[in-house]
């Protein structure tokens, strides 16, 4: 059912996209602390085959914004929770179990390079 | 006695829930994705598979008898092929992407780990605000992977952070847990250091429909090429090849 397109249509209703951006739009008011969201104030100029350097830029853009965020919660709300205290547990989304198994594989890792050497 | 009414300021806020669902023929790998997306979205509401792939009218139906307003749909094509639907409800827009190069949290390369249930930031790159289609994915990316503060298994504390970037034409996502001591001077002064927790994918946008699984057209990507094309045009560079050899 897929055929090769022989000319791919252009479509690129900028009036339209921007009149449902704004009908959808979060109201203006709700504070930051709704949404958490941040805009990295770069572009990512990288080869998009180059993994190391790739992987690099989208490190330092969540770590420029994370430290972003944490200007911007404690200036909108004081008191706002950002650090987990040592003493609270709670449910992981990885597992106990899936931990180890990471764990296992960095000690095999470590353990397969010492053997190389 | 006078009593001058005091205005409540009430406080605003974002209210967000989202249905999350696949078609039929996804593989384990994608019902994986899925997992994922749903352990780190806690105002996700999963429902089951939807039997039939012409019938995504009824997606907004679903959406509204489980009190969503956004729906993020998982079309699964030839056992091999994934599409993603983003889509507000129930009158739209709708975005249907291409879901490559995928990577879950399963995979043990990926040391990071984060609060079931925390709310992550959510960062986008500049390139989000170069065009209009960027403008609204970024609008309704923020309603759909934002957890609200008052999403029912929310959980406090900010330790992981979600990445959209731009590069190329397509969307980049990446998951991150943010650690706030220096492992190499533990009584320091806190320095963030990241680790990846997964998932990755990459999303090609194609089409941007005004309405919910549906409507007019409003952006169409040039750049897309279909899966299959790409796969044909592979097979016949190949039998170049060989015919080359052969004569």
């Amino acid at each position: 059912d897929d055929v090769v397109p022989v000319q791919k249509e252009e479509i690129n209703n900028e009036v339209a996209l921007a009149r449902i951006r704004e009908n959808i739009q979060l109201d203006g008011s709700i504070p930051w602390t709704e949404t958490l969201t941040v805009s990295y104030p770069h572009t990512i100029d990288v080869d998009v085959n180059d993994d190391l350097n790739r992987e690099l830029a989208f490190y330092k853009q969540a770590l420029h914004s994370a430290n972003h965020a944490k200007q911007l919660a404690a200036k909108s709300y004081p008191n706002f929770p950002w650090t987990r205290p040592s003493d609270y547990f709670a449910e992981m989304v990885k597992s106990d179990v899936h931990m180890e198994r990471i764990r296992q594989r960095l000690l095999d890792e470590k353990a397969g390079i010492k053997k190389s050497e | 006695g006078e009593e001058a009414e005091v205005p409540v300021a009430k406080k605003r806020k974002n209210k967000q829930r989202v249905l999350l669902l696949s078609s039929r023929g996804v593989t384990h790998r994608m019902r994986h994705l899925m997992n994922d997306i749903e352990v780190l979205l806690p105002h996700v509401k999963k429902d089951s598979k939807l039997d039939s792939k012409s019938q995504l009218h009824l997606l907004p139906e679903l959406a509204d008898l489980h009190n969503c307003n956004n729906t993020l749909y998982f079309e699964a094509r030839r056992h091999e092929d994934l599409y993603l639907w983003a889509a507000k409800m129930p009158n739209g827009p709708s975005i249907k992407m291409h879901v490559q190069n995928v990577h879950t949290m399963d995979e043990l390369k990926m040391t990071g780990n984060c609060l079931k249930g925390s709310r992550g930031l959510l960062s986008f790159d500049k390139s989000f605000e170069d065009t209009e289609w960027g403008k609204l994915t970024k609008e309704l990316f923020t309603h759909i992977f934002g957890v609200p503060s008052t999403a029912r298994k929310a959980k406090p504390f900010v330790d992981h952070i979600l990445t959209f970037s731009i590069v190329d034409q397509k969307i980049w996502f990446r998951n991150f847990q943010i650690i706030e001591k220096d492992p190499l001077a533990p009584n320091g002064p806190p320095q963030t250091t990241l680790v990846e927790i997964g998932p990755r994918f990459v999303l090609t946008p194609i089409r941007i429909f005004e309405g919910a699984f549906g409507g007019a057209t409003v952006y169409s990507n040039p750049e897309f090429v279909t899966p299959a094309a790409v796969r044909t045009a592979i097979r016949k560079e190949q039998g170049k090849k060989y015919n080359i050899r052969k004569d």
